[in-house]
């Protein structure tokens, strides 16, 4: 790999540059951050495993002094992406306002170049996925077909045919795993339960291209956002409800030229319940924490939305850990971390997460992504006192008196 | 690994600190060839990860047997360069695995913990119990307790609170200085830093890590006064800010009480808008006490210095001194981020005796607008600049003067910023300022420095302690400068 060949890194030469490498990524530790990086924690705590190596070994690649290795690949994919490093470092253009290092996107560049230039680097597990992608058109390798069954049992309008406010986009990870699907199944009865006019694009739903993005298949990704805005903007939708955080960050932050307004789930049902469109009478006693999903939380800035509704339910007490909100610890699943050596860091990473909510005294760990939700319910199967693991979507369902 | 070590040796590492915590992955040894300084490291063959002081104990005598040379790193805060080493022979030991709190003790007031530490992680547990440790002027974020010890930013504040240290010798002797509980010198109640012999703590302090490696410490703590507020006195110039300081310092009973900054031309218009008058020179004062009374007429009374030394108290700063006198984690982070977005750093610190400071401090700062001429005429572009100088006691103060500049992946500005730290330092001791960074090419400028007799005391403890010079070889030979091809 030559110089010239890093088109990403050097399209973010202007954050690995301006990071002083001064290690508060590595080390900040206060009462609210017990520690900063999840995979420094989850792993051996080498330079490698947090950001200030990771922006070392990018500058070092774009300057030629070290070339591509499995060694390099392991530092580049070993990143939740979940950017608290960015937060805690806090540094900002003292003109624009702008985060000055933005080491996410360093990452992602540097997994670009990888990828793109010495594919074989790559673990398996990551073109099993994107392979997956080219051929199911989403990242697990579901059949096609397979999209749309979560309404099994509802009367949803096809976006493609009718017309609706509101789009439902649901998800590959929430729209195809079956263990999941049944949320899928109870946001769209809330809304429906709410008088929401809404339609899903059911089998002809597209990936989001997050995950293919964040693993860095760039050019898949952008080749999916093109295609997919077209799909969305006739569908005439003037608004996009998605149901995973992943989803949502993507929509908002990526899909430029996109009509629709895109909200995650839980600023949308906020609004509901505020205008007393949904009305929470079920009472279930239960203390719960909150986790803050990367994508939504720290990268999108919605963090009080999700906190009004569980205040809302009644019966529900809402904890908060030490570490919350713009602080909050990743789950372990962001960034692909769930396919990176087996899914061990990712397991660990989920497990101090949960301990940190059972700590805060939370009889069970609310969220809003199925990423999340699938790594925290795995990693707490290995806890001796396991918390039970809920979308916000099952606590809202339950607490409108829906059932089935 | 190179050749230079065998893969017996790494083995053997691997059976003393367990296998995930050594490596010879060129990736992750290339991660440690730097660290916060734009002063460029050697890469070592290989990196350990100690987890205790039995573990480091091993270490040291594997490698003394072996004559592999041992290089520590903490926090990897250094702004000078951290030591080279031996090129591919080197183990570098990153000790900030090591960060176990041992005990805080407030009935004795201190608190113990293992030196690879960082400062955030002991702050915050002595914070816990209604405790400080002292540690002004530091990047607490990110230096470690060892590097500190050793010579890091802003370390002589914490020196003298230093009651006791765990090290460990180049042949892997453990040794615990002073007395107190469990140390050479058993007392069960509290540790002193000389009792019952000669005071070695102050041996290791400072030392650069050249006669042993910190494994552990105990560090006095003080309580937290009940309240604390902040006053900002003005004044336009330097000389009657620091006869306030003068008067400030004098009449303390404790050094601890009541600190005071100084920030000179340049630091303040970072917080003002630009409509917003700034003072040339602001003194921050902060106040503690046990009730309000007592703190209003602290401040009143200062007010009154202050107008006596010809100034005032500016109360439209007092909301900013107010933050900084009481951090929150919000302002600690702010403080943080302010300093990484200024650009790239050309930090500039000194170390100057109150008496004459005024005069010194003037040469200085016309020394730098000197060289920001030429980096204008170099084409670089300053950001900012940050000056300021706090009194550690009543008769020195430590400050800089510092540069940002935006030019971030100029490599010319690198060279700029690199020759201008080195010729600041030299320029700076001409005129009296030895500074207490240990580390890189200041350490080879503070042993320039040394008197013939001094620098053969260090060759005879060097010699005794660490007969094969297995210890951050290379630390104090004056060899970094021309090494970075300065």
């Amino acid at each position: 790999m030559t110089k010239s060949s890093m088109k990403e890194l050097e399209k973010v030469r202007g954050y690995i540059y301006s990071c002083r490498k001064c290690g508060v990524c590595r080390y900040k530790m206060t009462g609210r951050v017990p520690y900063v990086c999840p995979v420094k924690k989850a792993s051996p705590g080498f330079e490698n495993f947090s950001s200030r190596g990771k922006m070392l070994l990018a500058q070092a690649l774009l300057e030629g002094q070290i070339q591509p290795s499995a060694g390099l690949a392991r530092a580049a994919y070993s990143c939740t992406l979940c950017g608290n490093c960015m937060t805690q470092c806090g540094a900002t253009d003292p003109d624009t306002r702008k985060p000055l290092v933005d080491n996410t996107a360093v990452v992602e560049a540097m997994r670009a170049d990888l990828l793109r230039e010495c594919p074989d680097l790559i673990d398996e597990a990551y073109r099993r996925v994107l392979a997956h992608t080219r051929q199911y058109g989403n990242p697990w390798g579901m059949p096609r077909s397979a999209r749309g069954k979560w309404s099994k049992g509802l009367t949803i309008k096809d976006a493609q045919k009718e017309h609706a406010d509101v789009l439902l986009f649901v998800g590959c990870t929430m729209g195809l795993n079956p263990e999941l699907a049944r949320r899928a199944h109870r946001a769209a009865a809330v809304l429906q339960a709410a008088g929401v006019d809404f339609a899903m694009l059911g089998a002809a739903e597209p990936c989001c291209g997050s995950v293919q993005k964040r693993i860095g298949d760039t050019e898949l990704a952008s080749e999916m956002i093109s295609g997919n805005i077209k799909l969305l903007n006739n569908t005439g939708c003037e608004t996009i409800v998605t149901l995973c955080a992943g989803c949502c960050n993507m929509l908002k932050t990526q899909y430029t030229g996109l009509t629709a307004k895109v909200y995650h789930l839980v600023e949308y049902l906020a609004r509901l319940i505020k205008d007393k469109k949904i009305i929470l009478a079920k009472s279930r006693g239960l203390t719960v924490a909150y986790h803050d999903p990367c994508h939504l939380g720290r990268h999108l800035g919605v963090f009080d939305p999700p906190r009004a509704i569980l205040k809302a339910l009644p019966g529900i007490t809402l904890v908060e850990r030490a570490a919350t909100r713009e602080n909050t610890i990743c789950c372990g699943a962001g960034g692909g971390m769930r396919l990176f050596e087996g899914g061990a860091f990712a397991q660990d990473m989920g497990r101090e997460a949960v301990q940190a909510a059972h700590e805060a005294g939370a009889e069970a760990i609310v969220s809003a992504c199925p990423f999340c939700e699938t790594n925290l319910e795995a990693a707490a199967q290995g806890l001796e006192a396991p918390l039970p693991v809920y979308d916000i979507i099952d606590l809202v369902y339950d607490g409108a008196g829906l059932t089935g | 690994m190179t050749e230079s070590l065998s893969g017996d040796f790494k083995k053997a590492l691997e059976e003393i600190v367990g296998c995930n915590y050594v490596t010879d992955d060129p990736v992750t040894r290339f991660t440690y060839t730097q660290d916060a300084s734009l002063f460029g490291g050697t890469q070592s063959a290989l990196v350990v990860r100690p987890g205790s002081t039995e573990e480091v104990s091993r270490i040291a005598a594997l490698a003394n047997r072996h004559r592999v040379p041992l290089v520590m790193r903490g926090g990897g805060a250094t702004i000078y360069g951290q030591c080279k080493g031996d090129p591919d022979r080197t183990v570098l030991l990153d000790m900030t695995r090591m960060d176990r709190i041992i005990e805080v003790n407030t009935a004795g007031m201190t608190v113990t913990a293992e030196a690879g530490i960082i400062i955030d992680k002991l702050v915050y547990a002595c914070k816990k119990e209604g405790c400080y440790v002292y540690a002004p002027f530091a990047p607490v974020h990110m230096v470690s307790l060892g590097g500190w010890m050793s010579g890091a930013a802003g370390s002589a504040s914490l020196w003298p609170d230093i009651v006791s240290i765990t090290v460990v010798l180049a042949d892997g002797t453990i040794v615990k200085t002073g007395g107190g509980p469990g140390t050479n010198v058993h007392q069960p109640i509290f540790y002193n830093r000389n009792l019952g012999g000669p005071d070695f703590a102050g041996l290791f302090i400072g030392d650069g890590g050249s006669f042993g490696i910190k494994t552990e410490a105990t560090v006095r703590i003080t309580k937290y006064p009940p309240l604390i507020r902040a006053g900002i006195f003005a004044f336009d110039e330097i000389e009657p800010a620091l006869e306030l300081v003068r008067l400030h310092v004098e009449r303390r009973t404790l050094q601890r009480f009541d600190p005071m900054m100084v920030f000179a031309a340049g630091a303040m218009k970072n917080f003002m808008g630009d409509d917003d008058e700034v003072a040339p020179f602001t003194v921050q004062a902060m106040i503690q006490g046990h009730d309000v009374a007592e703190l209003e007429a602290k401040l009143a009374f200062l007010n009154r210095l202050a107008e006596q030394c010809g100034g005032g108290h500016n109360f439209l700063l007092d909301a900013m001194a107010e933050s900084m006198a009481t951090p929150s984690e919000d302002s600690e982070m702010d403080w943080m981020a302010i300093f990484n977005s200024f650009g790239l750093p050309a930090w500039l610190p000194f170390t100057l005796p109150r008496q004459g400071f005024a005069g010194v401090y003037k040469k200085l700062l016309a020394w730098r607008d000197e060289r920001l001429k030429e980096a204008d005429r170099l084409g670089l572009h300053l950001r900012t600049t940050w000056d300021m100088f706090i009194p550690t006691d009543a008769s020195t103060l430590i400050g800089e003067i510092d540069c940002f500049f935006t030019d971030v992946d100029n490599p010319e500005a690198i060279v700029f910023i690199r020759s201008l730290m080195a010729d600041f330092q030299k320029y700076a001791h001409s005129l009296g300022s030895i500074d207490v960074y240990n580390q890189g090419f200041m350490a080879d400028l503070n042993a320039s420095c040394w008197s013939p007799g001094f620098k053969r005391l260090f060759e005879l403890v060097k010699a005794s302690l660490d007969p094969n010079g297995i210890l951050n070889p290379g630390q104090w030979v004056g060899s970094y400068l021309n090494e970075q091809g300065e």
